[in-house]
């Protein structure tokens, strides 16, 4: 169709000079170890063998190092999706693409959760219920609390039913937070547009309900202090869809004036009195600064606590901002991240004789590969 | 190595025309030669010395027919032993897997299945290997007197891996004496790239949806959403098989070889006749040459024509895997051949045009299914699927879902599967200059920006494999 003798050379040595500076860019320009973005280390260059020469795995992992070190690998994964999303797409990289700027995970049709049942029946078994409160609670995700939100037809299937199935057949006294999240969500925004956990008032909205169940009074959200660290938070959806154009999420934190923590973390022997680590403000993944990211074991004290108790948490990152509420309540929290945590808490109750509740926190989303809750019994 | 990733085109390709531009002519087949082993050992490090082993038999049967075949016995002699070795090669390699699951099947035996990876482009190179034996023996072509020119033929990366069948007839002249002109570049180029935005931006996209409608599950599958996988199947090796002939196309003018066009359009035809007139043409063209007509075509009775029909048709299953289905699919277009020859021919070209486009394409569409599910039983739940037995609604949300997110897709897929190039530039021919002036810089705007999109495609794009390797 270039008919114009002139203008087909242009374009073709315009082509060319694309190929070729994109190439000598790849030489000659710095290689990540990690993408922060994708949040996973990039692939090194592969180094020389026979064997991996002769059966195709040298030339394999070569070609993963050329497209994982791509000059501008980020502005093209953003063009990508930004012409599907302007194309009409609604799910990108399997994340919907949802109203007022909410990216939202699926949820797919669980695999484990008669295996989950199980583990969960088990440790339930094991817990002498006249001396530990044992409750279940397990979160509905953006996809149930805003489904009004979602692409039309969006395909999903329904955590409630999920979340029913596993209360009804391990026994556990459940704390369905499912109505307090949909009444709340006039109240501001519960979960992060650019993230798959909730934000701090969907916490505040899950422990609304944890009071509900077990007769505490509430402190009131008033009476906390507020604090917004960042208005630049762009969490785990955001870099699967990648869409630069993309706004962005704040995180507000609250503190009660009135605690005296003693956050003990088991893993480094590190002692601080709060829960929050604002340095990962400056970094990507900004949700870590609830109790300072990944630990398998913390320990956290208020000497200024409303009672005496004692709460066992075991949880995945959903209940990260929950604890800041809870830790009014109780004298002791201690948090168990079980993926991590490696003789199970089974034992651990045994030594602490002073433990009067436990909570088992997860969000539906996650619960159904979530390799910890395996790790409870 | 695939054309249309990252490794091929920023590194391989344009240091493979860098050199081959810049040394003599003498020692352009030798670079040609280098880089098409390079290429081929990217993915089949040792299948390379099979490659060498096939291309060295022919080379060496070629010099001996031409030297001692002084008499036909003696000629065919050394016929019979390059196709025997070469068809026993392909049936090793290709299908002893699965003549031993049959044997196992009918006789109830518990033979071990062999386990063999199946060679990259193995199909294409044996086939066009035995073109030049069966060329030489009926004395249309001269014995290639250089191994390295012969093996530069048969492993020449543009077509090494998933065709067109190129003809060593075709190109015998232009390995020994061609012509290398910016022109050809330019042309090979632009060539190469609609390829590329075919593969990439069309092919691979409409693969993953019926990717994800296949694996969806019986059980979530309406009718209008089994015909819409079956439809993205269609549209993806359509674009995926033509666009790597686009590609091949393309390389072998950049290099300064000439290649047949391989797709002409399919997808628009009239007929199940003409169909195949404009798909993988290479292919049934060379059924037609060397397995049709030497059983003697339609010359001889009509009992006789129906059995070369079903004996090519059988064949051309076969060819592409081995798989029931592939057969399946074989015979399916055999018995729509001899019916549209013999029963329903006539009446149907006197039905109005567009219910033959119509037809033709239901059947296809329908063809492609058989094609794309190798494992019977669950051929026949999808094709009960399509025809809503077990489906229990006509269209459900996942159909309208899927045509929400992919509309704009289907809609371009669809319009270029039909030949609207063609009708642009013969609309726009009589244009004045200064039209085509407008034309031209328009049409270069969107080429270049397709190649910045094409290229953040397939920079993003983990979903990169070629149908074609399989055969």
């Amino acid at each position: 169709m270039i008919t114009n003798a002139r203008i087909r050379k242009a374009v073709v040595c315009l082509l060319c000079l694309g190929i070729l500076s994109l190439s000598v860019c790849f030489l000659l320009g710095p290689k990540k170890d990690f993408s922060e973005n994708e949040n996973r280390y990039l692939a090194k260059l592969p180094a020389l063998s026979i064997g991996e020469l002769l059966s195709g795995a040298y030339t394999e992992s070569l070609s993963d190092w050329l497209a994982d070190h791509f000059p501008q690998r980020d502005f093209f994964v953003g063009l990508k999706s930004g012409v599907e999303i302007a194309g009409g797409r609604k799910s990108i990289n399997h994340i919907y693409v949802a109203e007022d700027d909410y990216l939202i995970e699926p949820y797919d049709r669980p695999q484990n959760t008669e295996r989950i049942t199980d583990t969960l029946s088990r440790f339930y078994a094991k817990i002498d219920t006249d001396k530990v409160h044992v409750s279940l609670m397990l979160v509905p995700t953006a996809v149930t609390i805003y489904q009004d939100k979602l692409p039309a037809y969006a395909p999903s299937a329904d955590q409630l039913e999920t979340a029913y199935a596993i209360y009804d057949t391990t026994g556990i006294p459940a704390i369905d937070c499912t109505e307090r999240l949909f009444d709340g969500a006039a109240a501001g925004q519960l979960y992060y547009r650019t993230d798959h956990h909730w934000t701090t008032l969907g916490a505040y909205q899950g422990y609304l309900a944890y009071c509900d169940a077990k007769g505490i009074v509430p402190v009131a959200l008033e009476s906390l202090t507020q604090q917004t660290v960042t208005e630049e938070f762009a969490g785990t959806l955001y870099s699967k869809i990648n869409d630069y154009s993309h706004k962005k999420d704040a995180i507000t934190i609250y503190t009660n004036p009135e605690d005296r923590l003693i956050v003990t973390y088991a893993d480094t022997g590190e002692v601080t009195d709060s829960l929050y680590n604002l340095d990962y403000v400056k970094e990507k993944d900004k949700y870590s600064l609830f109790l300072n990211n990944i630990h398998p074991l913390i320990e956290i004290e208020n000497v200024a606590a409303a009672s005496q108790d004692e709460l066992v948490l075991i949880k995945d990152s959903y209940a990260n901002s929950i604890v800041p509420f809870l830790v009014h309540h109780y004298r002791k929290i201690y948090v168990f991240d079980t993926r991590y945590y490696r003789d199970g808490p089974s034992s651990f109750l045994a030594d602490h004789e002073a433990v009067t509740d436990i909570l088992i926190l997860y969000n539906l989303n996650t619960l159904d590969n979530d390799t910890g809750i395996r790790g409870i019994y | 190595m695939v054309f249309s990733g990252i490794p091929f085109l920023f590194f391989f390709l344009p240091l493979c025309l860098i050199l081959y531009y810049a040394v003599p002519f003498s020692c352009k087949n030798g670079a040609l030669l280098i880089f098409s082993l390079i290429f081929y050992a990217w993915g089949e490090p040792i299948y390379i010395l099979l490659m060498l082993f096939s291309t060295a038999l022919d080379y060496t049967n070629g010099r001996l027919m031409e030297r001692f075949g002084t008499t036909r016995s003696r000629r065919r002699f050394f016929l019979c032993c390059s196709i025997c070795i070469n068809l026993s090669v392909l049936a090793f390699f290709k299908y002893a897997g699965f003549a031993v699951s049959c044997i196992n099947g009918i006789c109830g035996t518990q033979f071990p299945c062999p386990q063999i990876h199946l060679p990259v482009g193995i199909s294409f190179y044996t086939f066009q290997t035995m073109s030049y034996i069966i060329d030489l023996y009926r004395g249309e072509v001269k014995a290639e007197r250089s191994y390295l020119t012969y093996l530069t033929y048969v492993s020449m990366f543009p077509q090494l891996v998933a065709g067109p069948i190129v003809r060593f007839s075709d190109i015998q002249e232009q390995l020994h004496r061609r012509q290398i002109t910016f022109a050809g570049f330019e042309q090979g180029l632009l060539r190469f790239m609609t390829g590329l935005f075919k593969k990439v931006l069309i092919a691979n996209q409409a693969g993953a949806l019926w990717e994800e409608i296949h694996t969806l599950g019986a059980a979530d599958i309406s009718v209008a959403t089994a015909w819409l996988g079956a439809l993205c199947f269609t549209l993806q090796l359509y674009f995926d098989f033509s666009a790597y002939s686009d590609m091949a196309i393309g390389m072998g003018k950049m290099l300064g070889f000439c290649y047949n066009e391989n797709f002409r359009y399919p997808l628009a035809a009239v007929s199940v006749t003409d169909f195949w007139r404009r798909w993988h043409i290479s292919l049934s063209t060379w059924f037609r040459d060397y397995v049709y007509i030497p059983l003697g075509g339609n010359r001889k009775g009509v009992p006789r024509h129906l059995f070369n029909i079903a004996v090519v048709w059988f064949l051309t299953g076969l060819w592409h895997g081995a798989s029931w289905n592939f057969i399946l699919w074989g015979i399916y277009y055999g018995v729509l051949l001899i019916l549209e020859k013999y029963v329903w021919g006539k009446a149907f070209g006197k039905l109005p045009l567009w219910l033959r486009h119509t037809c033709t394409f239901l059947i296809v569409v329908f063809g492609f299914v058989i094609f794309a599910i190798t494992d019977m039983k669950e051929l026949g739940v999808y094709i009960g699927l399509l025809f809503s037995f077990g489906a229990d609604t006509l269209i459900d949300t996942h159909f309208l879902w899927y045509l929400y997110n992919n509309g704009m897709l289907l809609v371009i897929a669809c319009i270029l599967a039909c030949p609207v190039y063609p009708w642009i530039c013969r609309k726009t021919a009589s244009f004045g200059r200064k039209q085509q002036f407008i034309l031209s810089v328009f049409a270069g705007a969107v080429l270049l920006l397709l190649f910045v999109l094409s290229t953040a495609y397939m920079v993003s794009d983990t979903y990169n494999p070629f149908l074609y390797f399989r055969f």
